[in-house]
């Protein structure tokens, strides 16, 4: 959580406009072809079943590292809670839709609510905490609720909540995607704005931040809402999408620490960061994931890399790519001195 | 009435336990300033190594207790001077995300060693109790009440009656006045990270006695032990103390209550509420 102004080079500059709509162009157009109308009107097919799957989890992770990077790597309050929300979105749509029969697309428009409701509730009190403190106690939050939820009848106690089942790979993939822009749009539109610069006076020193005249209570409480509001979104299209939702799948605390990690790895505090942290670690996840005995190694791995990032790069990899670091031997043994006792 | 009573036992010996579990990790917070999320497993270790030496050898579990300080010490001296030294000056995060790779690898190493099966340790009197009309008080878990007791005044004595303890004070309260009278920081870094882990291997060692143990059994703990620091309050051994026994009333009383599946999310609600009435816990002094 190191500041860092992004800086891209000129002569990047100029090229990265055109490569980045080309790079999206591709990303939207690809799936279209899968479709069976794309099919029979004889368009090659350049997208499988398993390749949705993974670029929608590589999307919600994208929502969901971005959505922590707006309160833990702007405003320097490390959520552990953060998977209460996705949970709690999730939990809105699937009672909505399985119980009360609502239409999908209304339950995904209260799912943010109910997240962002819950987040006023507990952030009023929890925001005056800070450091440790606040980790913990947002982590005491994730698990409550999770509990909590695994013992309502109504909410399927420990049974999980069964959802009609919606088979279109392509909606949710869009659906994951939008939240994903959406995600990566608000963070940089906050950091253009009065608002983001009072959170990152708040990450940098608090006390200061309240005596130039930041309303330091209400824009915590705020950044806290607005994560809220888009990590229950990812929650309320994952409860669809995987029309089974349960305490284990939506409430894992695995999930917090993984998109701090994203958030982290590709550097916190940045726009493109937590993006460039979610696609590359849930690719290297998904490439290490194997089945049975398989899971321990891949964990093993996931445990190194951590600790690897942790301690060599912790700005970030988008640190090498604002033009201001290269990575180097140099860099890592300056990054290693920085922090060693 | 003498359900009650039963209740309450039940309670201040859960409660040991959780003191056993906390001195360390309060020890490491306090003054490394590291919130160790790799604890819990390290308390495990412990179980393992006392499971294995009572089902190899049966060594009575009580009496490989020196054994788990002793390799859980060198274990945690290995760790911080090897990996967690690295980030020691770095923000908080980095610590915290750190110990939770650190965590994830332990408790895959132990998956792939001891398998994910249910393990016990079960010396011959382990049914048994001493019965008081009414109420039971089951000898093994009263030994671990005794054991953490006897934990917590050799805590205190290392820090308040020894040169080691003096120096790890003295890093706690100021690392670069420590440095300044000479004190080896790496060294007394590791040597902290060490005892902490000592203690947690012993708190395992007891915890295999009346618990079915598996690789991930030690999660529960890690946020167990926290609680209990928040509770009693940061950088005193007699707050660590008082904190775990009331976090165990807390939690037998309150399982009585709304029902076993709420021992956590009890545990948390009374946390969060300290922390935002009290953050200084109990018996804290200022920071």
């Amino acid at each position: 959580m190191i500041a860092r102004e992004e800086r891209v080079p000129r002569s990047l500059r100029r090229f990265a406009l055109p490569i980045g709509i080309a790079l999206l162009a591709f990303v939207i157009l690809v799936p279209l072809t899968s479709t069976d109308a794309a099919q029979q009107a004889g368009l090659p097919l350049l997208a499988d079943k398993l390749w949705f799957r993974i670029a929608t989890t590589v999307a919600m992770f994208v929502v969901m590292a971005s959505a922590w990077n707006i309160i833990g790597g702007l405003t320097g309050y490390a959520s552990f809670g953060n998977v209460a929300f996705f949970g709690i979105g999730a939990y809105t749509v699937g009672v909505l839709v399985s119980s009360r029969g609502w239409p999908f697309p209304l339950a995904l428009i209260v799912a943010p609510v109910t997240a962002t409701v819950f987040a006023l509730i507990v952030g009023i009190p929890l925001l005056r905490l800070r450091g440790h403190y606040f980790a913990v106690a947002t982590l005491g939050i994730g698990v409550a609720v999770g509990e909590v939820v695994n013992n309502l009848a109504p909410l399927g106690a420990s049974t999980g909540l069964f959802l009609p089942i919606v088979r279109s790979d392509l909606l949710f993939f869009y659906l994951m995607l939008g939240a994903a822009a959406l995600a990566v749009c608000s963070t940089w539109l906050i950091l253009r704005t009065r608002f983001g610069y009072g959170l990152l006076a708040i990450r940098e020193n608090e006390e200061a931040a309240k005596i130039i005249g930041v309303n330091t209570n209400l824009y915590k409480v705020a950044a806290f809402c607005i994560a809220a509001a888009l990590t229950g979104l990812a929650g309320g299209i994952f409860a669809q999408w995987n029309s089974f939702i349960n305490q284990e799948n939506v409430f894992a605390i695995s999930d917090n620490v993984q998109m701090i990690l994203m958030a982290v790895v590709g550097g916190a505090g940045t726009v493109l960061g937590p993006v460039a942290g979610a696609i590359s670690l849930e690719l290297i996840i998904q490439t290490l994931a194997g089945g049975g005995s398989k899971a321990v190694y891949s964990q093993i791995g996931l445990g190194v890399l951590l600790a690897v990032c942790v301690i060599f790069i912790p700005r970030g990899v988008i640190d090498f790519f604002g033009g201001q670091s290269r990575l180097s031997l140099r860099y890592l043994r300056q990054t290693l001195r920085e922090t060693s006792a | 009435m003498s359900q009650f009573t039963q209740q309450v036992i039940l309670g201040l010996l859960l409660g040991g336990i959780y003191v056993a579990v906390a001195l360390g990790f309060s020890l490491v917070w306090g003054i490394l300033n590291i919130v160790n999320l790799a604890h819990g497993a390290l308390v495990i270790v412990g179980s393992y190594i006392t499971w294995d030496l009572f089902t190899r050898w049966h060594i009575d579990p009580f009496l490989s207790l020196p054994i788990d300080a002793l390799v859980l010490f060198v274990i945690g001296y290995a760790l911080q001077r090897g990996v967690i030294n690295r980030v020691i000056r770095a923000p908080l995060l980095f610590t915290f995300l750190l110990t939770f790779g650190i965590n994830l690898i332990i408790v895959s190493l132990l998956l792939l060693i001891f398998t994910p099966d249910f393990r016990s340790v079960t010396p011959s009197y382990s049914g048994n109790g001493l019965h008081l009309g009414s109420v039971t008080i089951p000898y093994i878990r009263f030994g671990g009440l005794v054991v953490a007791f006897l934990l917590a005044g050799a805590m205190w004595t290392i820090l308040n009656r020894t040169r080691i303890g003096a120096a790890i004070l003295a890093v706690g309260a100021d690392r670069d006045a420590a440095q300044l009278v000479g004190i080896d920081l790496r060294h007394m870094y590791a040597l902290t990270f060490g005892i902490g882990a000592a203690f947690a291997g012993v708190a395992g060692g007891i915890i295999s006695t009346f618990q079915s143990i598996t690789p991930t059994a030690g999660d529960p703990y890690t946020l167990q032990a926290f609680a209990v620091v928040i509770l009693g309050g940061l950088g005193r051994v007699s707050a660590t103390v008082l904190g775990g026994l009331t976090f165990g009333l807390i939690e037998i009383l309150g399982q009585s209550g709304p029902g076993p599946g709420y021992a956590n999310a009890i545990a948390f609600v009374v946390l969060v509420i300290v922390l935002v009435v009290r953050p200084r816990g109990l018996l804290g002094r200022l920071a």
